[in-house]
């Protein structure tokens, strides 16, 4: 580390959320309508094939295949596609979302518990091999995961764990970059006078983690849970060879399988609809998560948050 | 490894001198970091060193339907680099990485600058409405999308036909790598524009504040304000792209299903290595040829890291 | 590039005849398991203590046969799991059984993939439990595919054979109406209807190696064989299958055939819209055909395949699966017993037929009138299940695989698919085809004959 230590990716400081109260108040700001324009003509690009799904789980197959794409036509049947998606194979699409509830929330919580206290010994800790360690880390930034995710899957197969939810978990708690954005974060957020003052008070080590760099960890842990949340949520290679029981896949991989069948036929021609409907449905959590907690992503990612 | 400069920390805050019983105290501060740091390491060792290593030893091996495994030494290497498939997965990757990235970015930046200066309305619902797509899995962004080409049905194929231009056929070979493109566009902008924005929000207004003063111009303080101080951030966007590109799967193994003829079972790295160990049943060849895929983008990460460094030095020196 | 895996193979055949003096075993020997065949107590036993089966099959609504089986059996509790349809079943499978756990008792295996399992020792021989007294209640052919020696490797679920599916007013209005019944009336044919309608008289699914495979199978091509063992041999490019390549290409390049890919959204349209005035496919295409173009019902009728010769009648066979018990299942009698049932049981078999629509090469089912007399509304009150019977006997009876037609199907994408889509010379890429599963083969450490 030499002078490059003085820069980081994502400036810290209460400098963002300064400026952005004395500039929300600007009396001299101008509206433009012409980039306003530009803007919303970038957002239907971002919002139509949305748009475009949410019309299409409204339609049966036949009206799927003969009306206009971005408008609702034929029969509105949205409730039998729903009713057809929770009921086909005996309700397997409700099991499926559970999976990935289960895998991601486990996987987020782990994996941001993990990279903040590691984070946090790096930032606020002086220890040898603190920098070996930490470059290690920097480093496996750069090492795609899906190209060990077949290594792995050799290796849980040898252990017998393939096909069990650990399958899926374990690789995911693995966020180098959750850490370093929890040291970025806590060099900041955690002042040391407070860690000291714990100390005369003859607190131990753990205790002023957990009640006081936790406290202060707040908008930096729900960065790093929200974004290792998202990772899991979407993966899709991973469970694609981990898994074997349909009973154990996260609703990406039950997707892409449904969409085959539906393919393949198989005698039942419903299925399009179904695949639809359900592709929806799977993302309405994800983005009324993102509605709700962005109050605290936004602030996590302005103040020092960037990915997890 | 050494680190990056998008990815290095402020210098860790000096401690305060301690005076009394220091040895102890200090002691039990490393044994207290080192278990912070433990749980971490255990698992980055289980889950990341482990399989890379084993990845290794496994790419020493060949093994075949007849005759099992024999040690093979570098073959497996050797085959790789002369796999006109792999190469060639490498060198389309190369491109959608030449022409995708700066796309995909481009927009990014332009949509964090322009929500930067907050003179657009609606601008908290441009920036939710643009960061969705993140969260639809890329599954469901490919099933969708490829819905969307259909040229019968698809209301892209409605539309041209209904203005005259005739059915774009977005799934031939020709074509293909665009639509590709577009898919990865389309779910990455808002990712890539909030961590821009997030940088652009943390510039301390006094660096623009005098420029607006003197009269510049809204495109003239991007260019020579906002853009040079977010760069780490913008090079950080790169890296993740380098390292999101040259890994796609979900996107040719679910297009590969409406669009067999266009996408073939090399059409990426990652695909190819894939349809290698449960296709073709050649498992060591295809942990070369994912250890041989990890490398290429961990150099080439680094090569670009390196060239902005160089580049950024030779600013400073030149200011 | 060559010289690598060159020596590889010489090192990897020393090794293999090193394990083999070793072991003091031929590769394929059923070493370990039972030997003599099953006593009518071991089934006894087997059938009543409490068993748990595991059943990995795509077949929709598969546990209504199931539900018979533990009707008859109640101490065996089946637990039936769809894994994916198809590649990504067999690669579960393979998954599986390396990882050595969670691999079912019974599994769905296409007869093409028999021998890839068989190659890997992951089949159990049924003989010993009496499989081979049923090879009479099944039509010649498809007990060859899953008893292509002594030994029997599955029991027969469906079969394909294949006919045309046609659009009879469509040919109508461009005068025809007799199906044809030759390859060169049908080219003619295409040509009419074209003209008269502006339909392409059937599609070629660019990428559908399994209808390719059928008409080299009805022209008595014999393109793979396997031994059983290590010998394979490769003739995809012969003079017969060019012939056949040849006549594709040029009512290709007419623009008589169209190349959609088949089984996507775009060729269902194109079936229930008219673009295709016909399907040449296999006997379980009337009922899928039934379901896709509701809106054309008794426009449709089925016919015999056009022949290569006036006056011969011969068909191929696309499709169709079979039933395995796994060598590491723990209860191979149940397992047995529960592969046999749903496969020979006439009232299972009868719903296979009637409630899946997979077409039977039971016997049983093909001699019921129940079955064969049904009409059809959509062809037009046709007894199609008849028809499709006659031409099952009409199916050559010794098409062979390789063990590794998984990769023999992906090459088929990428070098005949292509050329197929860009409306290239079929019979050229089969030689490309031959040269990469031939280099693939050998550096499999195969015999290729």
């Amino acid at each position: 580390m030499t002078d490059l230590d003085t820069r980081a990716a994502v400036t810290i400081g209460h400098t963002g959320g300064a400026r952005r109260g004395k500039r929300s108040f600007d009396p001299k700001k101008r509206r433009s309508l012409l980039l306003t324009v530009l803007l919303w003509l970038c957002v239907l690009y971002f919002v139509l094939p949305l748009w475009w799904l949410l019309v299409s789980a409204t339609k049966d197959n036949s009206a799927l295949f003969s009306t206009f794409g971005l408008w609702f036509g034929g029969d509105f049947s949205l409730g039998e596609n729903l009713a057809t998606l929770f009921t086909v194979r005996d309700g397997i699409f409700v099991r499926w979302l559970a999976n990935t509830l289960v895998y991601s929330l486990a996987s987020a919580v782990g994996a941001t518990l993990l990279a903040t206290m590691a984070g946090y010994a790096f930032a606020k800790y002086e220890f040898p091999g603190k920098r070996a360690l930490f470059s290690a880390t920097l480093g496996a930034i750069m090492i795609p995961l899906t190209a060990l995710a077949l290594p792995t899957y050799l290796l849980f197969s040898q252990a017998g764990l393939t096909d069990t939810p650990w399958a899926v978990i374990v690789p995911s708690l693995v966020t180098p970059f959750g850490v370093y954005l929890m040291r970025v974060y806590a060099a900041d957020a955690v002042d040391d006078s407070l860690i000291e003052a714990a100390r005369v008070d003859g607190a131990g080590e753990f205790r002023i983690f957990w009640q006081v760099g936790l406290r202060l960890l707040g908008p930096g842990l729900v960065t790093v849970f929200l974004f290792s949340l998202v990772a899991t949520w979407n993966n899709y290679f991973l469970p694609l060879i981990m898994l074997n029981s349909s009973d154990l896949y996260p609703i990406t991989v039950g997707l892409a399988q449904l969409q085959s069948a539906a393919s393949a036929g198989g005698g039942s021609q419903a299925l399009f609809s179904t695949v639809i409907t359900g592709s929806f449905v799977s993302i309405l959590p994800l983005i009324i998560a993102f509605l709700f907690l962005q109050r605290y992503w936004q602030s996590g990612l302005a103040t020092g948050g960037v990915k997890g | 490894m050494s680190h990056s400069p998008a990815l290095t920390t402020p210098s860790p805050p000096v401690a305060p001198p301690k005076r009394r019983g220091a040895s102890t105290a200090k002691r039990k501060q490393h044994l207290a970091a080192y278990l912070f740091v433990l749980p971490f390491f255990v698992v980055f060792i289980a889950m990341l060193v482990v399989p890379l290593v084993y990845s290794g030893y496994l790419s020493l091996f060949e093994s075949k339907l007849i005759g099992g495994d024999v040690f093979a030494g570098l073959a497996n290497y050797v085959r790789a680099l002369q796999d006109s498939a792999f190469l060639a997965s490498i060198g389309r990757m190369g491109l959608f990485f030449v022409v995708q990235v700066p796309i995909m970015l481009g927009l990014a930046l332009f949509l964090a600058l322009a929500l930067d200066t907050a003179r657009a309305r609606g601008s908290k619902a441009v920036r939710l409405l643009v960061f969705m797509p993140y969260a639809v899995p890329a599954v469901v962004a490919t099933l969708m999308w490829g819905y969307l080409y259909g040229p019968d049905f698809g209301p892209i194929a409605q539309i041209a036909r209904a203005v005259g231009l005739g059915t774009p056929d977005f799934l031939s070979p020709g074509s293909i790598l665009g639509s590709m493109m577009n898919i990865v566009t389309w779910e990455f902008v808002g990712y890539n524009m909030i961590i821009m924005y997030a940088a652009l929000r943390s510039i301390p207004a006094e660096l623009y504040e005098a420029a607006e003063i003197d009269g510049a111009g809204q495109l003239r303080i991007a260019w020579s304000v906002k853009i040079p101080a977010i760069r780490p951030a913008i090079l950080l966007t790169v890296i993740f792209s380098i390292i999101g590109t040259f890994q796609l799967f979900a996107e040719p193994s679910l297009l590969n299903a409406i669009a067999p003829d266009a996408i073939t079972n090399s059409f990426t790295p990652n695909y190819y290595a894939y349809n290698l160990a449960f296709i073709n049943q050649e498992l060591n060849y295809a942990a070369a040829i994912a250890f041989l895929l990890g490398l290429f983008i961990a150099v080439v990460s680094y090569i670009v890291q390196l060239g902005s460094q160089r580049r950024e030095r030779r600013e400073r020196s030149a200011s | 590039m060559r010289n690598a895996p060159r020596t590889a193979l010489a090192l990897g055949s020393v090794a293999v005849a090193a394990a083999l003096i070793l072991s003091g075993c031929t590769p394929g020997a059923d070493d370990g398991g039972t030997t003599g065949p099953i006593t009518d107590e071991q089934r006894e036993e087997a059938l009543t203590t409490p068993t748990e089966l595991t059943f990995w099959t795509w077949v929709p609504d598969i546990e209504n046969e199931v539900a018979l089986f533990e009707e008859k059996y109640p101490a065996i509790d089946v637990k039936v799991e769809n894994v994916g349809q198809g590649l990504p079943h067999y690669q579960k499978l393979r998954s599986a059984i390396e990882a050595g756990e969670g691999a079912p008792d019974v599994a769905q295996i296409e007869y093409q993939y028999i021998p890839s399992f068989v190659l890997s020792e992951s089949l159990l021989d049924l003989v010993p439990y009496g499989a081979d007294e049923l090879s009479g209640d099944y039509v010649d052919w498809a007990w060859n595919q899953v008893s292509p020696d002594d030994a029997v490797w599955a029991m027969p679920q469906d079969v394909g054979p294949m006919g045309n599916l046609y659009r009879e007013d469509l040919l109508a209005q461009a005068g025809i109406t007799e199906p044809p019944a030759t390859w060169e009336e049908y080219a003619t044919a295409a040509q009419a209807v074209k003209d008269a309608t502006g339909s392409y008289i059937s599609n070629l699914g660019a990428t559908q190696a399994g209808q390719m495979i059928g008409f080299f199978w009805q022209k008595g091509v014999k393109p793979f064989g396997y031994d059983g063992d290590q010998t394979v041999s490769i003739d995809v490019n012969s003079d017969e299958a060019k012939e056949v390549a040849t006549y594709w290409t040029e009512l290709i390049q007419k623009d008589l055939i169209s190349t959609d890919v088949d089984f996507q959204d775009q060729w269902y349209q194109g079936l229930a819209s008219g673009k295709y005035a016909g399907w040449l496919t296999a006997a379980w295409g009337p009922v899928f055909l039934q379901g896709t173009a509701e809106g054309t019902s008794g426009l449709w009728r089925a016919a015999p395949l056009p022949q290569w010769a006036e006056g011969e009648n011969v068909s191929g066979n696309w499709g169709g699966s079979s039933d395995a018990v796994l060598a590491s299942s723990e209860n191979p009698i149940a397992a047995y017993e529960l592969a046999k049932f749903i496969n020979h049981d006439e009232e299972s078999a009868m719903m296979l037929a009637t409630e899946q629509f997979l077409y039977p090469p039971q016997l049983s089912v093909l001699e019921d009138p129940a079955f064969i007399d049904l009409q059809s509304e959509f062809y037009g009150g046709q007894e199609v299940n008849k028809l499709f019977a006659e031409i099952s006997e009409t199916v050559d009876t010794d098409f062979q695989w390789l063990p590794f037609m998984d990769y023999v199907y992906s090459t088929y994408e990428e070098t005949m698919g292509t050329v197929i889509a860009d409306k290239g010379d079929i019979a050229a890429a089969l030689d490309e085809w031959q040269d990469q599963l031939v280099a693939y083969a050998e550096d499999q450490g195969f015999t290729v004959e």
